[in-house]
């Protein structure tokens, strides 16, 4: 089995850019990716939004990417995750082609992929007129029809693209008349292009055709009424739905969609365990923004682990016995308790190690020994509990409690390993 | 394994010539779907590979052949046996769905 600092879950501009900073940190860094390198933006004909680069391709600039991380030293792994494990210190990963390997960090970055509407013959006639792709089938409807469904930045976008081939692209709009989703410049260019046509406040209904697509049928949602409209070709860009499915049973918290609710450090509720990019709860869906959330979580992540490295060697691998105490910089009582409790200590001896845990930041340690106030203090012996200690600002009981307790750890045979 | 890069002519040679039970997809260069289906197909191919032929066929060699199918879009799986058609899947399709399909010309 392989070990890694960082697993990434996808190979999209958030994944990537967690690579770049994972593996410039010097953390042992895999960017596990599934289909091709870049994700969504990897299907991006032109890009004209990404800072520094005036005009770019999707796949031109996901190159970059790549190519930037693997300079870095970043691994990547062409399979899928089918399963997961996150509620070991070691997070296990299984594949698809049957790989298990552990990460004391995951990034889920799986993205995002095209939302399907369930209606009747778009799955049948997939592929016979049925498209969710400009760039891949546009030239195959030379001269003839084509019906687009959406009018987000992708519908309109691709649509303008069809129109080199096609004859007339009729885009169908939830909207009233002269309502886009998409940006204003697509939106204006789409008005001045004579191929362009619109059909407002409608839906489609269903896909008509036996062997090739043949019409379709329209919905007026204002007046109720239902229409047939020819054409040879059919495109749904009707939105993405997030490719989190693998994680059901992982215990990672997802809303009703499939989105992943993150904190400003890309957290989720398990520790250890990020989202970034598409596949989050978040406002902007863009390389930029998936970009930053990368950055943020490598960094999050690089933290997370030095902290786990830490508490490793100082605490569970210590010569004697430690006291962890848990204290809150804006606990007063907590902070003096620590300065009597370093006394005491030193005075009898040194025979204990002090381990100071804030609990504003080390969250993790908090929750996994049921800290629920400050101050909080208790002996460990590797990593067996010993006691808890009663956080008196009395020396002399203190030191009592202390010495009970070094007679404690004698008897207790965790000692000799 | 690589699948095998045919042309229009080999395509012919292997059909109908040879009668060979295979399976022929159709892509282009720059169809991101069709570089998610193709290494999924060449995975499958180990596994059936002496029993039937497995064929990868750019488009834009071949319009000609492609319209005579009337195929509207890549990728596109097509099934062949004793010189006939035998069925095609379309689109972003499944492993499973590769095999249930071999499976059932077999």
């Amino acid at each position: 089995m392989n070990h890694y600092d960082i697993v990434i879950i996808g190979g999209g501009p958030a994944g990537l850019s967690a690579a770049i900073y994972g593996a410039r940190a010097r953390l042992k860094t895999l960017v596990i990716y599934k289909g091709v390198i870049g994700g969504m933006a990897e299907t991006t004909r032109e890009i004209v939004n990404y800072p520094g680069y005036g005009q770019t391709t999707g796949p031109q600039l996901m190159q970059d990417f790549k190519k930037h991380a693997e300079d870095f030293g970043a691994e990547f792994l062409n399979d899928e995750v089918m399963e997961v494990d996150f509620s070991l210190d070691e997070k296990l990963i299984k594949t698809k082609k049957g790989k298990e390997l552990t990460a004391k960090a995951v990034i889920i970055a799986s993205g995002c992929k095209p939302r399907l509407l369930n209606i009747p013959g778009e799955t049948k006639l997939r592929g016979s007129g049925v498209a969710y792709c400009a760039t891949c089938d546009a030239e195959f409807f030379e001269d003839e029809d084509v019906v687009v469904i959406g009018s987000g930045d992708q519908a309109i976008e691709e649509g303008m693209y069809i129109t080199k081939f096609a004859n007339m692209v009729t885009t169908i709009v939830l909207h009233d008349d002269g309502i886009l989703d998409c940006n204003k410049l697509s939106a204006e260019k789409a008005f001045n292009n004579e191929k362009m046509n619109f059909v407002w406040n409608s839906t489609i209904e269903e896909v008509l055709g036996k062997e090739n697509v043949e019409g379709v049928k329209i919905k007026n949602i204002k007046t109720g009424e239902s229409s047939e409209l020819t054409c040879q070709g059919v495109f749904f860009f009707v939105g993405m739905i997030p490719s989190t499915g693998f994680l059901h049973d992982s215990g990672v918290e997802m809303d009703q969609k499939g989105y992943i609710p993150v904190n400003e450090l890309m957290e989720t509720n398990i520790e250890g365990v990020y989202a970034v990019g598409d596949n989050r709860v978040k406002y902007l869906r863009q390389i930029v923004s998936a970009a930053g959330d990368g950055a943020t979580a490598a960094v999050a992540a690089e933290r997370y682990i030095e902290e786990f490295n830490d508490f490793k060697a100082n605490v569970l691998e210590s010569d004697k016995p430690v006291i962890l105490s848990f204290f809150n910089p804006i606990v007063a009582g907590s902070l003096t308790f620590n300065t009597v409790l370093e006394k005491v200590v030193s005075d009898s001896g040194s025979k204990y190690k002090i381990v100071k845990v804030d609990i504003s930041r080390k969250k993790m340690l908090a929750k996994q020994y049921g800290v629920k106030e400050t101050p909080f203090s208790i002996v460990l012996n590797k990593d067996t509990v010993i006691k808890q200690l009663n956080c008196l600002m009395d020396s002399e009981n203190l030191n009592a409690q202390l010495q009970d307790n070094i007679s404690a750890v004698r008897d207790c045979p965790a000692k000799e390993s | 394994m690589e699948l095998k890069k045919i042309n229009a002519e080999l395509f012919n040679k292997a059909i109908y010539d040879n009668n060979e039970a295979c399976v022929v997809v159709f892509t282009r260069h720059d169809c991101h779907v069709c570089k998610e289906v193709v290494p999924r197909l060449e995975e499958v191919s180990e596994k059936y590979q002496a029993k039937l032929s497995f064929y990868a066929l750019d488009v834009e060699q071949d319009k000609a052949l492609f319209k005579s199918f009337s195929l509207k879009g890549v990728p596109q799986l097509l099934f062949f046996k004793d010189g006939e058609f035998y069925g095609k899947l379309a689109g972003d399709v499944e492993e499973e769905d590769m095999v249930g399909k071999i499976e059932e010309l077999l």
